[in-house]
């Protein structure tokens, strides 16, 4: 499926309609998109179980949960 | 504008201060002198949206009043400052036509611990719409100008808020910050712009952008008045599901303290191959005011501008997404094209890369957070790469995602660090550039003592654009 037809499925099941041109520019910024879902894979900490297999090595970070590690001067 | 006119708007907070204390000074003369300014500058600057004239004038006949009685609140008593646009505070229309008519039932919590402190809000400063979709000449709201340069953007999303600081028509004014929009518009209009650790000050009732990238702070002109607008603001509040319940320390209490021997975190690896020059010559000279000053400049180990921006973008702009798509579904047609735009991005945004997102943000977070237990006292970096930008007469498009967009500003959001931004100088056409100190969590005094001994230091901080 060509990028155009991506988006404008993906904004279909959202109800989002968009012009010709609105979609042309989603394009090279859906691009991006997809060289930054590869640099976050290559920056994944994991931990190697058997040969092919990780887990994982690092949580997403909690919203709500900023720590005081390193504490205050 | 008479000299005096002139000193007295860009006199510092604490200067003024003393003098109200005196009672020298009334804040009715304040606020009559910020009306005044306001009036003669605003139309070429766009910084306010709403005037509370009438309000602002009656609340400083009280502190007046108040003040003569004895009964003085502290360094914001009779102080008159701005609003960003997107805090509920009487008219909040967050820069957008579809909320044009909208005017808040109640003061949301930062605004009211500031007029608890004696602040007197002079009106609501003009904000990129929803605090990321850039104004152009034809938007509904137009952009908040450069007070350095009227064919300049400010910056933003604080848009108005660094303009209006900057022009002296306030002293100081509330913005808010996602990735970066205290920092760069501070940046842009050549103030302090103080981003405090995430939670620290109440996000209620101020419009979100990314829950969890969504932060609060003042920008003034000095970094003692923007410590002082943060002790003014800081503190638990339980309507903030983010809010830190964490002691409030004075803010100030290391102002004036050397910074010989700290250890100051250079984060090369974000900035040394994508820095417009323009940018990097005053921040190389500024680190070498820095060890002049006594401190040690040490390299640590970092991310890249790359790897900044596919972490902070997916984050920021799901989330935005999930917040805005019931809005644009029913009043899209009220939004900026480009704001629109950008929830549609959000939208393809996948959960899984999402949720990679935010594990690559705690592996940083975790590695910045060693490297200021063990190796550094605070990190630096320039605050944006690249110089301020001319008013925009047509839709940027999704430029913000574009690689080129180096607003370092973002790591310090997705991390939840404290960081400040002081001016360091100006670029060949005379446009404020920027450095920003960012430090340990709940640790804004530190960055505030490093930043004050820089500002202290160098002249930055007695330039002022005449208008």
């Amino acid at each position: 499926m060509a990028v155009k037809d991506t988006i404008v499925a993906r904004l279909a099941e959202w109800g989002l309609v968009l012009n010709k041109n609105e979609i042309e520019q989603l394009v090279p910024a859906y691009e991006n998109l997809l060289r930054w879902q590869s640099v976050l894979e290559s920056m994944m900490q994991s931990k190697k179980l058997v040969e092919g297999m990780t887990a994982p090595g690092s949580e997403p970070i909690l919203i709500h949960a900023i720590e005081r590690k390193g504490g205050a001067r | 504008m008479n000299a005096s006119a002139q000193k007295l708007a860009f006199a510092s907070i604490s200067t003024v201060a003393e003098s109200v204390r005196r009672k020298e000074l009334s804040p009715v003369e304040l606020v009559r002198a910020s009306l005044d300014r306001i009036e003669a500058f605003d139309l070429k600057l766009n910084s306010f949206y709403t005037l509370f004239r009438d309000d602002v004038l009656a609340a400083a006949r009280d502190a007046e009043a108040e003040i003569a009685r004895g009964h003085y609140r502290g360094p914001l008593h009779g102080i008159p400052i701005g609003i960003k646009d997107i805090y509920e505070c009487g008219p909040t229309t967050c820069g957008s036509k579809s909320l044009k008519d909208y005017v808040a039932a109640e003061d949301c919590m930062a605004v009211h611990k500031l007029k608890q402190a004696g602040a007197l809000i002079v009106g609501k400063n003009a904000t990129y719409e929803f605090a990321y979709g850039f104004p152009t000449t034809k938007s509904y709201f137009k952009p908040a100008r450069n007070p350095w340069n009227l064919a300049y953007d400010a910056g933003g999303s604080s848009s108005g808020s660094g303009s209006s600081v900057s022009a002296g028509l306030v002293y100081a004014s509330m913005g808010s910050c996602t990735g970066g929009s205290i920092r760069w518009p501070a940046q842009c209009c050549g103030i302090v712009g103080l981003k405090a650790t995430y939670g620290r000050v109440s996000r209620a009732g101020v419009y979100p952008l990314a829950w969890s990238l969504d932060h609060t702070g003042p920008l003034a002109r000095t970094v003692k008045d923007a410590a002082l607008m943060l002790q003014g603001c800081a503190g638990y509040d339980p309507a903030d599901p983010a809010s830190a319940n964490v002691p409030v320390p004075d803010f100030t209490a290391r102002l004036g303290q050397p910074i010989k021997a700290m250890r100051i975190g250079l984060m090369r690896s974000v900035y040394e191959d994508n820095c417009d020059p323009k940018i990097l010559g005053p921040f190389n000279v500024a680190l070498g005011e820095f060890e002049k000053l006594g401190a040690r400049i040490v390299d640590v180990p970092s991310i890249t501008l790359t790897q900044m921006q596919a972490i902070e973008w997916p984050a920021l702009f799901a989330e935005t997404a999930a917040i805005h798509i019931d809005n644009v579904r029913h009043h899209g047609a009220d939004y900026n094209p480009h704001a629109k735009l950008f929830v549609a991005y959000g939208l393809l945004i996948s959960g899984a890369c999402y949720l990679m997102a935010q594990r690559a943000r705690a592996q940083v977070r975790d590695q910045l957070l060693e490297a200021l237990a063990r190796d550094v006292d605070v990190l630096i970096l320039p605050t944006v790469g690249f110089p301020v930008s001319p008013v925009l007469d047509d839709s940027p498009g999704l430029s913000i995602v574009a690689e080129d967009f180096s607003v370092y500003t973002a790591i310090f959001n997705f991390t939840g660090f404290p960081a400040i931004q002081v001016p360091c100088g100006f670029d060949p056409d005379g446009l404020p550039v920027g450095l920003q100190i960012a430090g340990r969590p709940f640790d804004e005094a530190t960055i505030c003592q490093v930043a004050h001994a820089y500002e202290q230091a160098t002249p930055w901080h007695d330039k002022h654009p005449s208008l």
